[in-house]
């Protein structure tokens, strides 16, 4: 009886049996083959392992990925805020095509978006002529392994950020003015905090995808060795050369690396979200 | 300061939300505009705020323009109806917001800042919260943040929509009160809007009276209840029983019974309306000398408060409420489904649906 009376009366129960599926759910679909992974590293003997990962190639590889996925998130975030605040606060004609030609990237093969930015960015291309005669090499260098990701990573911004904006109360906007704020100051002070979550999820969503990115940079980068190759094409590299250990040695590593960060974001989303309670 | 508005005009799409409103508050008081939803009300305080700009017609500060200038510029509080509180910041920080962003030479100082949020915090008594969050209030609590908020930056005006709209019947009536005690102790010209009488009544020194757009009506709350100029004014401020009927020669018939005709009514066969509150009806087993009176059957008796409240069907169907002190309730021994005469202390006669012509008997 007093156990009964003890819990909390939930409209809709069943906590643990859908704890259990979702553990269950997260351990066939995730956990398992990470594992698979670690396991496969740990074949090769931690020196071999550490030595892999170390290699001047390998850390060149890290610098280029995390750094270009960090740089194209970032920009995100702000060009995406710009399009989410367009596309949310204005009536003009073409809104709904503009709304709908944001989820593009999300549906394109990114192989096919690879291609295409290469053929726009090289020498040749579209945009790649006039960056030419600047000294801007787009295709074939970082810049373009950065360009590629901004492509990829846009939708997660925007589609984050969206509603949070829709629903946020034009008159909080109204109460910052008659309280004798500026423009700049409404929005610094009162509508970027109430978007930061959103804008934290969204930054972190285009990040983990950047990371993880491959088909869409492998044509625009080049891949040359120490300057153009993401740790992706390594990985595939190595395994074109049967070293399933090395391979699976930089998969871990990565691992390690992404969940630390998406880690340091959630705990920072947390903490923002915390106020709000 | 005092407000002046003058021939004011607002259209949204298709909508006429206020057409030629003229309006003036003198400095120092505390006015109320009321009247229902769509009445234009909540526009016309959004144009005096600078939130709306009128697309005709002029707003004056102290007789000077205001018109052109943004709601930055007016220095107006505003208290938002849902309350508009920054949910990131703490109650100290909303109430901190307008001196923080102060241009750098008008800025106070951190330690002169935190003074004057104190102080309105103690104004509110709300000091002990001023660590909280939004969400961790109540309804009321958030409205006294919203109303301190406001004052932090010295407005010559304050603004108030629906300020007690969004909150329970007693947590209503308490605010009221303060908020008439405030403005007595700060002497701010204030407009508030609502829809509810009773609140307009209790807490205004005027009350302005809204109808699609046009001013109804204006005055004391003792002019507007005892006088009111058109029927909607007697409908709108409180409970009201209604007759149709005819004026025809000196006579004026009301369906259920017939009267003299106030003197000076036309004498052509007009239709004409005729306002009774409840108070104003009285009930008797005996049919009452010199008084108008017709028949009816007692429905529905509510002894439950200040009065009684009696609902009766007429022999036409329509339905009369009278309101009648305990005493007589007692005296009378009414019952549910006995036969009884209503008789009319005071009416009031429109002889057109929306003319100020009127009388009472």
């Amino acid at each position: 009886m007093s156990a009964i009376r003890g819990r909390r009366h939930r409209v809709i129960p069943g906590f643990g049996l859908t704890l259990g599926v979702t553990l269950l759910y997260l351990s066939l679909i995730v956990l398992i083959p990470l594992s698979a992974t670690f396991l496969k590293a740990s074949t090769a003997g931690w020196s071999a392992c550490w030595h892999t990962v170390t290699e001047p190639r390998a850390l060149a590889s890290y610098r280029l990925s995390f750094g270009a996925a960090f740089i194209g998130a970032a920009v995100n975030a702000i060009m995406g805020l710009v399009v989410a605040w367009v596309l949310v606060r204005y009536q003009f004609p073409g809104r709904r095509i503009i709304d709908a030609l944001v989820d593009l990237p999300f549906a394109l093969p990114t192989a096919v978006a690879g291609i295409t930015l290469t053929t726009v960015l090289s020498v040749h291309g579209w945009i790649g002529r006039y960056l030419e005669p600047l000294g801007i090499t787009a295709a074939f260098s970082p810049l373009g392994v950065v360009i590629a990701l901004i492509f990829i990573g846009l939708p997660f911004v925007v589609r984050t950020v969206q509603p949070v904006l829709q629903a946020l109360d034009p008159e909080l906007e109204e109460a910052a003015a008659s309280l004798g704020a500026g423009r700049w100051q409404t929005f610094a002070r009162v509508i970027i905090p109430e978007l930061w979550p959103a804008l934290l999820t969204g930054f972190a969503l285009a990040f983990a995808r950047a990371i993880g990115e491959y088909g869409s940079v492998v044509f625009i980068s080049g891949n040359m060795p120490m300057r153009t190759e993401i740790t992706p094409l390594l990985i595939i590299t190595k395994l074109e050369q049967y070293d399933y250990a090395g391979a699976t040695a930089i998969g871990v590593f990565m691992l390690l690396v992404s969940f630390a960060l998406l880690l340091v974001i959630n705990l920072l989303q947390w903490w923002s979200g915390k106020r709000h309670a | 300061m005092s407000i002046e508005i003058q021939h004011v005009t607002k259209i949204f799409g298709d909508f006429a939300a206020l057409k030629d409103v003229s309006l003036t508050v003198p400095a120092g008081e505390l006015v109320a505009l009321l009247g229902p939803s769509g009445s234009g009300k909540t526009t016309l305080l959004r144009i005096i705020a600078g939130l709306e700009v009128p697309d005709q017609g002029t707003v004056l500060f102290d007789s000077q323009d205001a018109t052109a200038r943004s709601a930055r510029d007016r220095r107006v509080g505003f208290v938002f109806q849902h309350y508009a509180l920054f949910r990131h910041m703490t109650v100290f920080e909303n109430v901190a917001f307008g001196l923080r962003v102060k241009p750098r030479h008008e800025r106070p100082a951190a330690a002169e800042i935190a003074t004057r949020v104190r102080e309105l915090l103690t104004l509110v008594q709300l000091e002990r919260l001023a660590e909280r969050y939004p969400s961790q209030l109540s309804g009321g609590q958030r409205q006294r943040v919203a109303l301190a908020r406001a004052l932090a930056v010295q407005p010559k005006i304050l603004l108030l929509d629906e300020p007690f709209g969004a909150l329970d019947a007693k947590v209503r009536q308490e605010l009221r009160r303060w908020l008439r005690r405030l403005h007595d102790e700060i002497g701010i010209t204030s407009v508030f809007v609502t829809h509810d009488q009773d609140e307009a009544l209790e807490v205004a020194d005027r009350v302005v009276i809204l109808h699609e757009g046009c001013v109804e009506q204006e005055g004391s709350p003792e002019q507007v209840y005892e006088h009111p100029a058109t029927p909607f004014v007697y409908r709108f401020l409180g409970n009201v029983n209604l007759f149709h009927g005819r004026v025809e020669g000196s006579q004026v018939h009301l369906g259920e019974f017939s009267m003299e005709a106030p003197a000076g009514m036309g004498q052509a066969a007009t239709p004409a309306v005729a306002y009774a509150r409840p108070h104003l009806l009285d009930i008797d087993h005996q049919p009452p000398s010199g008084r108008p009176h017709f028949q009816a059957t007692i429905a529905h008796i509510n002894a439950a408060g200040a009065v009684v409240k009696i609902e009766l069907t007429t022999g036409s169907g329509a339905i009369v409420n009278v309101e009648m002190p305990h005493e007589r309730y007692r005296h009378l021994k009414l019952r549910k489904g006995i036969h009884v005469f209503v008789s009319v202390k005071d009416m009031k006669l429109f002889t057109q649906a929306h003319s100020t012509l009127g009388g009472g008997i």
